[in-house]
């Protein structure tokens, strides 16, 4: 893994280590200016160790989001890269005839002796490349004699067996030299275990239907020298050049020539690039090219670790964006606890910055001691998920997946875990310290500062104008220089410029702001801006700006200075420093709008671009902006953020098409899935809690047929509605995780539904490979022959496949890679199936898109039938990309259509054919289904076309139906059994195994994402705990007055139901609404078209009760201690 | 003595010995006390700070467990019953007034007053309609919708009356129920629970600080040291304080 979201790792690694160093050393001189209010903090760690480990459960959630994701990127790469220096060795180039730009029969496409000398003589002195090693393929089925388990098609290799010894020699599995002589065959650990071969066995191959016989001579790792042709085709073996030409005939001649580079098998790959170059040059002007496979095939598995990364990291956004509530949450409750002690502080001469300090310093502690746990925790996560990716089947991606971390990986994980922590508790800290002395001494609520501008046209237009200066200028630059990259250097200069503005409020309150009558002596100026180092001239500035002005400052703001303010930067910031400093600032309103400027600018980009994200964002900012203005202008709350709630949930559920005819074409990719989650649950929250006083006593009523309960139902209810903040919040957050959870569960199971489902079958039942050199003439003689009952079979049916290798097809949408011009190539690959009349009277391939010829997929098949020069392509040559970064697949040179509609115009594809340069035009009359592409993922043809398109096709598959009732399973081992020579596989077996893949994958997403749920349960926790603090004083007069300990208990546990049930009722409809309306409207995906949408109920219903169980138990502990509160040591409580 | 023994015994109490362990000492708050309260009495506790006045309430009313003695009420030992059966005894017999007037911010006030009708199981119908005439008696029927935050301290602890009136009970407890009111707020509330007393014949402990507000009581207990030291009359008291 060497990316995310296309940054390099090293630099996020490095950029992290610095941030963390930072912090440190910031708290270091914390600790050591001031280690009264340091000690302070720390203290309150230990003080209730039951609220510390909640807490500390909370914030590691995000360390252990990102370790896990880092883990799993690395796991992938590291496994896939040890496969590739596994099967490679000590081989790091390969030369081979270039079927590109030299299209040649097969059977031409060979390596002269002449060219293997005379590279060695070449490169001979060449310190960069040890060794040429030219080796022969033949591809033989095989059966073990001993235990007549057999391999259809092994592939063998022939070596001179001294030139192995360039490679470190061809050895067994101990390390022992093998020798091998006449028909010696050393056998691959793959090979040996497919047909449990041992030395001194014999085995039966078969070449032109001749047999073979071959003598077991060692087992040898699973290599090039022990005939691995390539990773999808690992089973083999190796014997002498010598034998090899022997059997297959034309000598001196080769298929391809390893080259090692210098160096052991990693070191060698750094040389890759100046070999290739040097080989390039010496194969100018022939036949030849040469490819650096090790170095792709390890790009490949870097792509493949940054993929899962990404999805990962995107996937645990979800988590993140809770772990980030709760630790908010758990700060501004920690603040309310400490207020007394810190009003009291505060009083006896502590300053506001202290009180930040300290709680910085309780902070920092929680936040080190959550980054340990939660890296630990990641670990163990990513191991957990390896081994259950491992047992659903990991063996069919061909990966032997083992959990491996990278240094980089874990310290960047651990780092990011604690800066995310940091700013948040730097936020609270800083808004925990702005308190109302008296008020906190006397614990008393806190009241808001008097605003008489608050209400106002002017008040608003100050508060804009603020807002813009302390971080508009700097924002607005910002995205204005990703907008228009053209005039990125004048942006620049706008953030630079911008920068300053928030060192003008570090000074505002400070006495050298003031003016001279008001300031006082031996207060100096903030020294915390020089520790920012970078900040240090924006800082000065701001210090210049401020002196110049402090003495100048006009009563009151005139309007048209304030405009004009807003509109140009540099004025902005004077103007601001010449405002009134007591006066203050409504910022909400000053932020909001500045939001709502800035939504207005995305939505513009996210139409001019064609991108949902920008959009969106936008207009959910500006809804934000509409609820807190009707609040600034004192409208009723209730009514300004329920509007904007509904109507942001609107937005966000209306179908695409509602808006077509207002909106340009847009796209969206997986961040989308993010930002929904979060804004259809930020919205339905608004609604709820601002609304749920409304349907309560309705609750409240019925209870009260439960006489017994009804005093619990009553003290549940009333108490989260008035605590508004703190109930959202944690309803968010469960709601948050449901939602992803829901949704993923839901869209997973449809789109299962898609592409695995019994229609992928296609209709048949068994599946035979057969290898070129040993077709089967005639399936129905080979069943017969089998002694299995033809009766049992309904059909069968041929079909001859040109791969990718073998096929070239006319790129007609101009898609896929580009040559070195940058243009897009004319002709690229593709599989062709080539489909005899069994087949096609047997098969039961559902169409999605016929074309304009066609009004039945009946009358599509029949034609097919009898016209030649007739096409059928696969859905998936048409699906669009959906990107987690660079898809590692898109270099593939295979084909990408255009998606096409229902009643398209029929169109024609050239086919050449790279053996020979012929070409051979079909026309397209329609699409398949997707589920087709799980067996059949191929350009149809009929057999007879193909043969005349690519006469070299030769690998050949059988297709059978069977009967109703006739176990295929037995069919297929008792044929396979009989044939010897081909591969026979039950349908059914091969289908569940891939569908047991997709639910070992959906059990890792759903654990991975279900993790979040920590942080809304531990939040569940951390809020029950507090209030039985908060509230000891309170419960000991309900026990007072006659509440039972039971009735205390169920009044806690009403509570968090109540919450939790909001939570989990809100994610799972909005979740299960959006993936409905998304899966049936195509939006992210056609494929899902005609489907019905399945509401996965079990899945659904073990979520929900699982969050809902873990939530009660998360509340038992406080309930059942506010039920033992004694009750007159709670009414003496303070 | 010979006016209060033609009474029912109400509460009785006999060597009350209660111990605060602090891990380091222990402290002796009561120290075999011996009291007894009769029905329709207006009894004060009075004495300096940490003398037991309020370890003595809580005790008394089955707040607190206590080490020794008994504690008789309306001729149940209260030392013998289970938690459950002591808290619905509390629920039906006895109403509680606190000096931080100890009510629910998140409910409104006639919310609170119908607490302990809804505790005992009354229909919830009805429940309001007592608590809004509760509310009437403390002349807060008009504030019904308000929460405690909308009330001034005078008004909270009026709603804490009412709340401790609701349902009819024998014994009011209250623990400083002036201490945080200016005098004028303070000799009003005392008006209404003694007129409370005297209407509904309760029998009203109350700890104080204030000899003006253990004046107003038909008796005033002094303590010291976990011990009652001696025991004056109202007209003691008055004279005490040079009202007489």
């Amino acid at each position: 893994m060497d990316e995310l979201f296309g940054i390099p790792m090293s630099g996020i690694a490095l950029g992290s280590l610095l941030a963390t160093l930072a912090i440190l050393v910031a708290v270091g001189f914390i600790a050591l200016r001031n280690p009264v209010m340091f000690k302070m903090g720390l203290r309150n760690i230990p003080r209730r160790p039951a609220q510390t480990t909640l807490i500390v459960v909370g914030l590691m959630l995000s360390t252990l989001i990102i370790t896990a994701a880092f883990g799993t990127g690395d796991t992938l790469t590291r496994s896939v890269t040890a496969e590739v220096f596994q099967q490679l060795g000590q081989a790091d180039e390969l030369i081979n005839w270039d079927q590109e730009e030299h299209p040649a029969p097969e059977s031409e496409q060979v390596i002269p002796e002449e060219l293997v000398t005379e590279l060695r003589t070449t490169f001979a002195d060449d310190p960069d490349i040890e060794a040429f090693v030219p080796f022969r393929n033949q591809s033989l089925p095989l059966i073990n004699t001993r235990t007549n388990l057999n391999e259809p098609g092994a592939n063998i290799s022939g070596y001179h067996l001294e030139d192995t010894d360039m490679f470190g020699g061809l050895v067994d599995l101990d390390g022992n030299q093998v020798t091998l002589e006449g028909n010696e065959v050393a056998v691959n650990e793959n090979l040996a275990e497919g047909i449990e071969a041992e030395p001194g066995d014999t085995l039966i191959g078969f070449f032109q239907d001749q047999p073979v016989e071959l003598e077991v001579a060692a087992i040898v790792p699973t290599n090039v020298l022990g005939g691995v042709r390539d990773p999808a085709s690992l089973p083999g073996g190796t014997v002498s050049l010598e034998f090899l030409v022997e059997l297959t005939g034309n000598e001196g001649v080769y298929d391809g020539i390893w080259v090692s580079n210098t160096g052991d098998e990693r070191e060698g790959l750094e040389r890759t690039n100046v070999v290739m170059e040097r080989l390039e040059a010496f194969l100018e002007g022939t036949p030849f090219h040469a490819t650096a496979e090790k170095q792709d095939n390890v790009a490949f598995a870097e792509a493949l670790g940054n993929l899962f990364t990404t999805f990962f990291v995107v996937l645990g956004l979800f988590s993140i964006a809770a772990g980030v509530l709760l630790i908010f949450l758990i700060f501004v409750m920690l603040a309310a606890e400490r207020k007394p002690e810190m009003g009291m502080a505060r009083a006896v001469g502590a300053k506001r910055r202290h009180v930040v300090e300290s709680f910085l310093a309780e902070g920092m502690g929680y936040d080190l001691g959550a980054a340990v746990v939660g890296l630990f925790a990641g670990m163990g996560v990513t191991v957990v998920m390896v081994a259950i990716v491992n047992y659903f089947g990991a063996d069919l991606l061909g990966l032997d997946l083992s959990a491996s971390f990278t240094w980089r990986g874990l310290v960047t994980a651990f780092c990011l875990g604690i800066i995310a922590t940091f700013i948040v508790i730097f936020v609270s800290s800083w808004r925990a310290s702005r308190l109302n002395i008296v008020a906190a001494v006397r614990d008393l609520p806190e009241a808001p500062p008097v605003n008489p501008e608050q209400g106002t046209w002017y008040g608003l237009l100050r508060a804009v104008l603020n807002a813009f200066a302390a971080v508009g200028f700097f924002l607005i630059s910002f995205i204005a220089s990703m907008r228009i990259p053209d005039l990125a250097p004048l942006f620049a200069a706008g953030m630079l410029l911008g920068l300053v503005g928030p060192f003008i409020y570090a000074l505002r309150g400070r006495s050298f702001s003031a003016p001279a009558s008001e300031r006082v002596e031996g207060e100096g100026i903030p020294v915390w801006p020089f520790f920012t180092i970078v900040g240090i001239p924006f800082y000065l500035a701001a210090l210049l700006l401020v002196r110049l002005t402090r003495d100048r400052r006009p009563a009151r703001l005139p309007v048209w200075a304030m405009v004009l303010g807003i509109l140009v930067m540099p004025v902005g910031l004077v103007v601001a420093a010449l405002q009134e400093r007591r006066v203050p600032v409504a910022w909400s309103a000053g932020f909001a709008t500045l939001g709502a400027i800035l939504g207005m600018f995305l939505m513009q980009w996210g139409m001019d671009v064609g991108r949902y994200f920008q959009f969106t964002v936008g207009f959910t900012l500006i809804m934000v902006w509409f609820a807190v203005i009707m609040r600034y202008f004192h409208f009723r709350e209730r009514l300004a953020f329920t509007a904007s709630g509904l109507i942001l949930l609107v937005f966000w559920y209306l179908p695409e098409e509602a808006l077509s005819w207002l909106l340009p074409e847009m796209t969206g990719d997986i961040e989308m899935f993010f930002v929904s989650g979060v804004a259809v649950i930020t919205a339905a929250t608004f609604v709820v809690v601002y609304n749920a006083d409304i349907v309560l006593p309705v609750v409240v009523r019925l209870g009260s047929r439960f006489s017994r309960i009804v005093p619990a139902i009553k003290t549940g209810v009333a108490y989260p509605l008035t605590a508004r903040f703190r109930t959202g919040m944690t309803m968010a957050m469960i709601g948050l995780i449901m939602f992803a959870l829901v949704m993923n569960a839901s869209l997973n199971t449809n789109f299962e539904n898609v592409f695995l489902s019994d229609e992928a079958k296609g209709g048949f039942d068994v599946r035979v490979i057969t290898t070129p050199d040993n077709p089967i003439p005639d399936i129905g003689t080979a069943v017969d022959e089998a002694g299995l009952e033809t009766d049992d079979v309904r059909g069968a049916g041929r079909v001859l496949a040109a791969m990718p290798f073998e096929a070239e097809v006319s790129n007609i949408d101009g898609r896929g890679p580009v040559d070195d011009d940058g243009q897009p190539r004319d002709f690229l690959r593709y599989t062709f199936l080539g489909l005899n009349d069994g087949f096609i009277e047997t098969a039961d391939i559902p169409l999605r898109r016929l074309s304009s010829a066609f009004d039945s997929e009946d009358a599509v098949w029949e034609a097919f039938r009898r016209e030649e020069n007739l096409a059928i392509i696969p859905a998936q040559i048409s699906a669009e990309q959906q990107g987690f970064g660079e898809d590692p697949m898109m270099q593939d040179n295979l084909l990408h259509l255009d998606p096409i509609e229902d009643g398209f115009e029929p169109f024609e594809l050239d086919l050449r054919d790279p053996g020979t340069g012929n070409i051979e035009t079909v026309t397209v009359i329609a699409q398949a289904q997707e589920a087709a592409g799980i067996f059949f993922n191929g350009i149809f043809l009929r057999e007879q076309d193909l043969q005349q398109a690519y006469p070299g096709a030769q690998n050949q598959q059988y297709y059978i139906a069977l009967e109703d009732g006739v176990d295929s399973e037995a069919f297929a081992r008792h044929l396979e059994a009989s044939l010897l020579i081909a591969s026979v596989d039950s349908i059914d077996s091969l289908l569940d195994e891939q569908r047991s893949l997709q639910t070992g994958f959906l059990f890792v997403f759903q654990g991975f994402m279900g993790l979040g749920l920590i942080v809304g349960i531990a939040a569940l926790g951390v809020v029950a705990s507090r209030s039985v603090v908060e509230r000891r004083q309170q419960i000991g007069m309900l026990r007072a007055i006659g509440y039972k300990r039971s009735m205390v208990a169920l009044s806690f546990i009403f509570e968090s139901t109540f919450i939790a049930l909001s939570g989990i009722v809100m994610g799972l409809v909005l979740g299960l609404v959006l993936a409905w309306l998304l899966f049936t409207t195509g939006e992210i995906g056609e494929e899902a078209e005609g489907f019905s949408f399945i509401i996965p109920w079990a899945q659904l219903g073990i979520i929900a009760g699982i969050a809902f169980a873990a939530a009660l138990l998360m509340t038992f502990l406080p309930a059942r201690a506010a039920s033992r509160v004694p009750v007159a040591e709670a009414l003496r409580y303070e | 003595m010979s006016e209060n023994g033609s009474r029912d015994v109400v509460i009785e109490a006999h060597q009350v010995v209660k111990t605060y362990d602090t891990g380091l000492v222990q402290v002796r708050a009561l120290n075999g006390v011996d009291l007894v309260a009769r029905r329709g009495d207006m009894l004060a506790i009075m004495g300096p700070s940490g003398c037991g006045k309020t370890t003595l309430l809580n005790c008394l009313s089955g707040l607190d467990e206590f080490d020794s003695g008994t504690v008789t009420i309306d001729g149940q030992d209260i030392t013998r019953m289970a938690d459950n059966k002591k808290t619905e005894f509390r629920a039906k017999s006895m109403g509680f007034i606190f000096q931080t007037y100890n009510l629910l911010p998140v409910l409104t006030a006639a919310e609170n007053v119908e607490l302990p009708l809804i505790v005992s199981g009354t229909r919830p119908s009805e429940a309001r309609r007592r608590a809004v005439a509760a509310l009437d008696k403390v002349a807060l029927a008009d504030r019904a919708n308000d929460r405690p935050a909308q009330l001034s301290g005078g008004q909270r602890q009026r709603v804490t009356i009412a709340r401790s009136i609701v349902n009819d009970p024998a014994i009011m407890w209250a623990d400083e129920p002036t201490g945080a009111l200016d005098s004028q707020t303070a000799t009003e509330i005392m008006d209404l629970l003694a007129e409370v007393n005297e209407s509904l014949q309760q029998t009203t402990i109350m700890v104080t600080h204030d000899p003006g507000v253990a004046a107003r009581c038909h008796r005033t207990i002094h303590m010291a040291d976990g011990e009652i030291l001696r025991e004056d009359s109202q007209a003691e008291m008055l004279a005490a304080i040079g009202k007489r």
